[in-house]
């Protein structure tokens, strides 16, 4: 076995090389992964194998750790260059490989530096709508990085950073980067609608059947990413019912119907029946793809992402339970009893806030992994949240405050909460380590260096 | 007549077109404009407010009920200035520099306003400088500052800092709130109140103004601000 896991002749080292040739524009060859020659390692996938014991509720040989692997377990662009001067890494700029958010590719010596055991599986298509090749230069708040190539962005008067819709500079902007801040935030492009005549084929134009192309790639990248050392959680998209990131689609040119956040919240008070139609449908196209997707993959992947609608608020919740069971339960059980029949995906829920509340309801649906757990949110105390759900839930983050102690508190405070979350959590499986959400633009690297530092002390590596 | 339980009701329930309605009739009838706000659209907002604080209410409720209640302010507004009503007080309010989340913020300049405030709303990533100058043009008592993220949070204490360094800090109230916001962040910036929701914010506004003299009991109860 190469050190990729690979072996030559098979289908899948075809694969990989396509890959890596589209990536890296090299010609790769044996020992390539991500664009360098990388030793053998960790040929046993010990990494995979704890992974698989936590999300099974049985007690791994060390906890895991994730950072990277989706769009709500990473780390700042910014912070993975701060990791990797820390590390003494080799000198090259960062991939922003999640525009909307800023977020920087862990690429794989880092993720061994972090100490890392899941690998990320993404589309290639972003949240702006372009994809993530022909990378390029940019440069922001004096940072290199690098971007795709149609990450195509305008400057206001004010000094704000717009970027537009699959790099379409005579689209409407739809994001905005505040001068001197981090990541950016949706433009609303929410058009005149008359509430009489709503068609919710307008809210599901993002949510496409699959293109034999979009599984080329998906089966493409899955294989690459399959090296047989970490655990693969993929993020194919689709599935998100009512995300209010995604609401205003940042991605399409000409959104039409409900875009506007206050009125799509409205519309879960006012418009349930345009809801249920707008998930109703989405559901059906939603799970043809995972079913065409499944077909090409299989069981590659150990863990789906589902959906990031967040639920919770910093002090309650942004519907009723009840509310929750009428709009979004059915859907989601739908969604989850396919996967479960059919597949061998364990199945990933985000849910900001205070959203304790819904667990006894995400349980019955078929949820099996939760994040960020969010536990400065009210109602989220870590030790009740273990005991009540401990052995039906896999919590995913959870592992240290990123309000406040992250990137405001001193690396001893880190430790300490580190520590304490660890012991909290990990008892009898159950539990990846990551933070509450992405490491912030900001959080000084000596406390991010101080929480990976306290997992290994905790596992007993230190 | 124009029925103003059925006003309060449809500000309650988030019935925009029927709280127009009853207020385009009740103007008709040339109804006392101050009469529909306090007698029915405080009463209502104030129900508002408490169904959310008990968790019978949430976000999209209170989305609701707030464009009932502003649709019918928008018809009574011309008819207050003329009359010479007065309001409980004036509140300037808006996210900090940085921050585009406006939802929060405009959950509270709706609970504000369904209170009997007049609120000059400043949007969303507001510079230090414009509530300086909003403070020296619109003399509030009180200045809202509004911030979703972490990486916001610290602007607030430079727009404190701004107030101080153009003099107008003394004459007003600071009150923040937001998800990451804390009282003792709050307190360590030097803010005057922090509110965990809406309808604290109202609550506390309504503290702050009792305690100027021109309103309410006139007794002057700034020390007995609360932060929460």
């Amino acid at each position: 076995m190469l050190a990729n896991g690979l072996f030559p002749e098979s289908l899948r080292w075809q694969q990989h090389l396509e890959y890596e040739r589209s990536r890296f524009r090299i010609e790769a060859d044996e020992n390539f992964i991500g664009g360098k020659k990388m030793p053998v390692i960790n040929q046993t996938g010990l990494s995979k194998q704890r992974v698989l014991d936590t999300i099974n509720h049985r007690t791994p040989d060390r906890v895991p750790v994730d950072f990277g692997a989706t769009a709500v377990t990473g780390i700042h662009a910014s912070c993975v260059a701060a990791l990797r001067e820390h590390f003494q890494l080799e000198k090259r700029p960062v991939k922003v490989h999640e525009p909307f958010q800023m977020l920087g590719l862990v690429e794989d010596d880092l993720r061994q530096a972090l100490c890392v055991d899941v690998q990320g599986v993404f589309r290639r298509g972003t949240m702006f709508g372009f994809k993530t090749e022909d990378w390029k230069p940019w440069c922001f708040n004096g940072l290199e990085v690098l971007v795709p190539g149609k990450f195509s962005t305008t400057i206001t008067p004010a000094g704000d950073t717009l970027i537009y819709p699959g790099g379409d500079l005579s689209a409407k902007p739809s994001g905005r980067m505040p001068k001197g801040f981090h990541f950016f935030d949706a433009i609303i492009r929410q058009d005149h609608f008359d509430p009489d005549r709503l068609n919710p084929e307008d809210n599901l134009e993002e949510f496409q059947p699959l293109t034999e192309e979009d599984l080329d790639e998906i089966a493409a990248d899955t294989a690459a990413a399959d090296r047989g050392d970490c655990a693969l959680l993929a993020s194919f998209g689709g599935t998100a019912l009512g995300d209010i990131a995604l609401v205003p689609t940042p991605n399409l040119a000409d959104p039409r119907g409900i875009r506007d956040v206050t009125e799509w919240y409205i519309s879960t008070r006012s418009r349930r029946d345009y809801i249920h139609q707008i998930f109703s449908r989405q559901v059906e196209i939603g799970l043809a793809n995972l079913a065409r997707i499944h077909a090409r993959i299989g069981n590659t992947i150990d863990i789906l992402f589902l959906c990031g609608t967040d639920f919770g608020t910093q002090t309650s919740s942004f519907c009723s339970v009840p509310t929750f069971r009428e709009l979004w339960f059915p859907y989601y059980k739908q969604m989850c009893d396919w996967i479960h029949r059919n597949t061998a995906w364990k199945i990933f829920k985000h849910s900001c806030g205070s959203s304790e509340r819904f667990y006894e309801s995400f349980i019955e649906a078929g949820i099996d992994v939760i994040n960020p757990v969010q536990c400065s949110a009210v109602g989220m105390d870590p030790e009740f949240l273990k005991s009540k759900y401990g052995d039906r839930l896999v919590f995913w983050g959870g592992g240290i405050d990123t309000q406040h102690i992250l990137p405001f508190g001193t690396p001893s405070e880190v430790r300490e909460q580190v520590l304490r979350r660890c012991e909290i959590f990990s008892k009898n499986g159950g539990f990846v380590f990551n933070a509450v959400h992405n490491v912030q633009a900001g959080t000084p690297v000596a406390n991010i260096v101080a929480m990976i530092e306290a997992v290994k002390e905790f596992n007993g590596e230190a | 007549m124009a029925d103003l339980k059925k006003l309060h009701d449809a500000v309650l329930n988030g019935d925009a077109k029927t709280a127009v309605a009853v207020t385009q009739e009740a103007i008709a009838e040339k109804m006392n404009p101050a009469a529909l706000i306090t007698e029915a659209m405080i009463p209502a907002m104030a129900e508002v407010g408490r169904l959310y604080e008990c968790e019978e209410y949430f976000v999209p409720e209170l989305l609701l009920a707030g464009r009932a209640m502003k649709g019918a302010l928008e018809l009574l507004r011309p008819l207050l200035a003329e009359s010479g009503a007065k309001p409980t007080g004036h509140v300037v309010i808006g996210a900090v520099k940085g921050d585009l989340h406006d939802i929060g913020k405009n959950l509270v300049a709706s609970m504000l306003e369904g209170g009997g405030f007049e609120v000059t709303d400043l949007g969303a990533d507001v510079a230090p400088e414009k509530f300086v100058s909003a403070i020296q043009e619109k003399r509030p008592q009180i200045v809202c500052l509004s911030a979703l993220l972490t990486v916001t949070m610290p602007a607030m204490k430079r727009t404190i800092a701004a107030l101080k360094q153009a003099g107008v800090r003394d004459r007003v109230k600071v009150l923040v709130g937001g998800a990451p916001v804390t009282p003792e962040y709050a307190k360590e910036i030097g803010a005057d109140g922090y509110g965990e929701n809406a309808s604290v914010a109202v609550t506390l506004a309504r503290q702050i103004c009792a305690g100027v003299p021109g309103f309410g009991d006139g007794k002057y109860r700034f020390n007995s601000v609360k932060i929460v």
